[in-house]
């Protein structure tokens, strides 16, 4: 399968051949993907085609059964749910899994990051869905991942809260230039915030895309849609 | 058109009635519960207590109930001001207060140490947790004879049974809750690459305290009631035995005395448990003081 790339060369992950199986059944077979630094992919596809298989195959979840994963760093997750710890205050949140030394110095600057500097001492119960989700991703990007995981992580939230969410993600990634697999099944916001749009089918890689390129936002959109297996809706 | 006219006529003048009459349905019963606060609600809840102390009172003194039957609380408060002076009553309280503390430890661990391999290990539920419900199926006052033929009417007798009406509330609800602690948090410590230990100490076991503090403020009760029962059997020293001594001289003040003593204690400890809930659990809706 031919690759687009858009960002840098340097790889933020590199795979080869993936398999990924339940049992017997195949989930994934052969897959290839390379995602690059500062480079934003979305993963569309349809409940059930894969896509949360394969991030999880790649945050090292899952055990995988053959092919291979090469990644510089460890990846860093954002859930469907922000999954804070409902004991810890923010920062502890946040510098979850950091060395003790300047933790909290690092959290508070991640926490300034998504607009939450001046909560750090707070309960994760005294927030509302979207500013957990803002820890969250905090919590993500304080660990200056060069593979950064999105499951999902505007699904839950509100349709204005997701608009916000999705300028900051996409002021955040510009400043810290990871890459980027967001996992998907908003067209729109696939659109919005990716350099490169991968539809995946049946456990495979079935469509690449640059929405950049696209000349026509309305019959791109269509085009998606279709690959998705919404017909007719589509062009309307 | 005039229909539809008087259908908005209708609605109009219904509107604004229609809230008016739930207010007036509503005033009286919201009116009703402001007057009684929450300061005179407190003080309401006191005066059955109080009338029952005075009624027992009047009737101890006046003789219509017999001393030996049932003292004047009055005399009950004497004879515990006497003895605190001048007899064993601290030292019998601490005796007590000892026996609870050790037996609790003893059994507390053992519960939280079992529970917590238990909770972790599917191997150590397999080899121990049979065991530990068939144990538990017994009623553990049932072993009391048993427990006297192992160690006398000593001090392990009191200790062992307290421990053992413990260890069971402790193992439980520490195994529960580690079992319920969100299996998407592990799943977070495992992404951010936390060691076991770390796992444990920052997920697990914070996770698992809600439940753990439940065992153990149901463990104060057990222990309380293991501990009255051993003392009353056989002792030289501690609250059973000072009720038990003044029941051969027909005291029933001091009996009373160490009745109300152990209730005091009871409540206590209870609330200590509370205490410890909300300032261990402030994160927690359910114990966390408000915001």
């Amino acid at each position: 399968m031919s690759t687009l790339h858009v960002a840098g060369t340097e790889p933020a992950v590199t795979v080869t051949g993936l398999r990924r199986a339940y049992g017997r059944r195949v989930v994934i077979d052969a897959l290839d993907l390379r995602i690059a630094r500062g480079e934003f992919v979305a993963l569309l596809g349809e409940s059930g085609c894969g896509k949360t298989t394969l991030l999880r195959a790649l945050a090292g979840l899952d055990p995988i059964q053959g092919g291979r994963i090469d990644a510089p760093g460890k990846p860093a997750v954002v859930f469907q749910e922000p999954r804070l710890l409902p004991w810890d205050s923010l920062w502890r949140n946040v510098s979850l899994g950091l060395p003790e030394r300047g933790a909290r110095e690092a959290a508070a600057a991640a926490l300034a990051e998504v607009g939450l500097g001046n909560r750090l001492d707070d309960w994760p119960r005294t927030l509302s869905g979207g500013q957990a989700q803002r820890v969250a991703l905090a919590r993500a990007l304080v660990q200056e991942p060069e593979l950064l995981l999105l499951d999902e992580p505007f699904a839950a939230l509100d349709a204005l809260t997701r608009i916000r969410m999705h300028g900051l993600v996409k002021e955040l990634v510009a400043r810290h230039r990871p890459g980027v697999l967001l996992v998907t099944h908003d067209v729109e916001e696939a659109i919005r915030l990716a350099d490169r749009i991968l539809v995946m089918r049946d456990g495979a890689i079935a469509a690449e895309h640059l929405p950049e390129t696209a000349a026509d936002p309305q019959r791109f959109r269509a085009l998606l849609l279709a690959e998705l297996g919404v017909q007719g809706s589509a062009a309307a | 058109m005039s229909s539809l006219d008087s259908s908005f006529g209708v609605r109009r003048t219904a509107t604004p009635q229609a809230p008016a009459a739930a207010k007036r349905v509503r005033r009286p019963i919201s009116d009703g519960q402001h007057r009684i606060g929450t300061r005179a609600h407190v003080a309401l809840s006191w005066i059955a207590p109080l009338l029952l102390l005075a009624v027992w009172e009047g009737l101890a003194r006046n003789g219509w109930i017999e001393p030996q039957v049932l003292p004047a609380p009055s005399k009950v408060v004497a004879t515990a001001w006497k003895l605190a002076l001048h007899g064993t009553l601290l030292r019998d309280l601490g005796t007590s207060l000892l026996r609870a503390a050790a037996g609790f430890a003893i059994g507390g661990g053992i519960g939280f140490v079992l529970g917590t391999l238990v909770g972790f290990s599917r191997l150590a539920e397999a080899l121990v947790d049979r065991s530990v419900q068939m144990i538990r199926a017994i009623p553990f006052l049932a072993l009391l004879p048993l427990v006297i033929v192992w160690f006398g009417v000593g001090e392990g007798q009191k200790i062992f049974l307290v421990s053992l009406g413990v260890a069971f509330p402790v193992y439980i609800n520490t195994t529960l809750g580690i079992r319920q602690v969100d299996p998407k948090l592990l799943e977070l410590g495992r992404v951010r690459g936390l060691s076991t230990a770390m796992l444990i100490r920052r997920i697990v076991l914070p996770g698992a305290l809600p439940s753990i503090l439940t065992g153990v403020r149901y463990a104060l009760a057990t222990a309380w009631l293991a501990l009255v029962v051993a003392e009353t059997i056989g002792a030289q020293a501690g609250l059973g035995f000072l009720a038990m001594d003044a029941r051969e001289f027909l005291r029933t003040d001091v009996i009373v005395l160490t009745i109300v003593i152990y209730a005091l204690i009871g409540v206590l400890a209870d609330s200590l448990a509370r205490l410890l809930e909300r300032r261990l659990l402030a994160w927690h809706p359910n114990y966390g003081a408000a915001r």
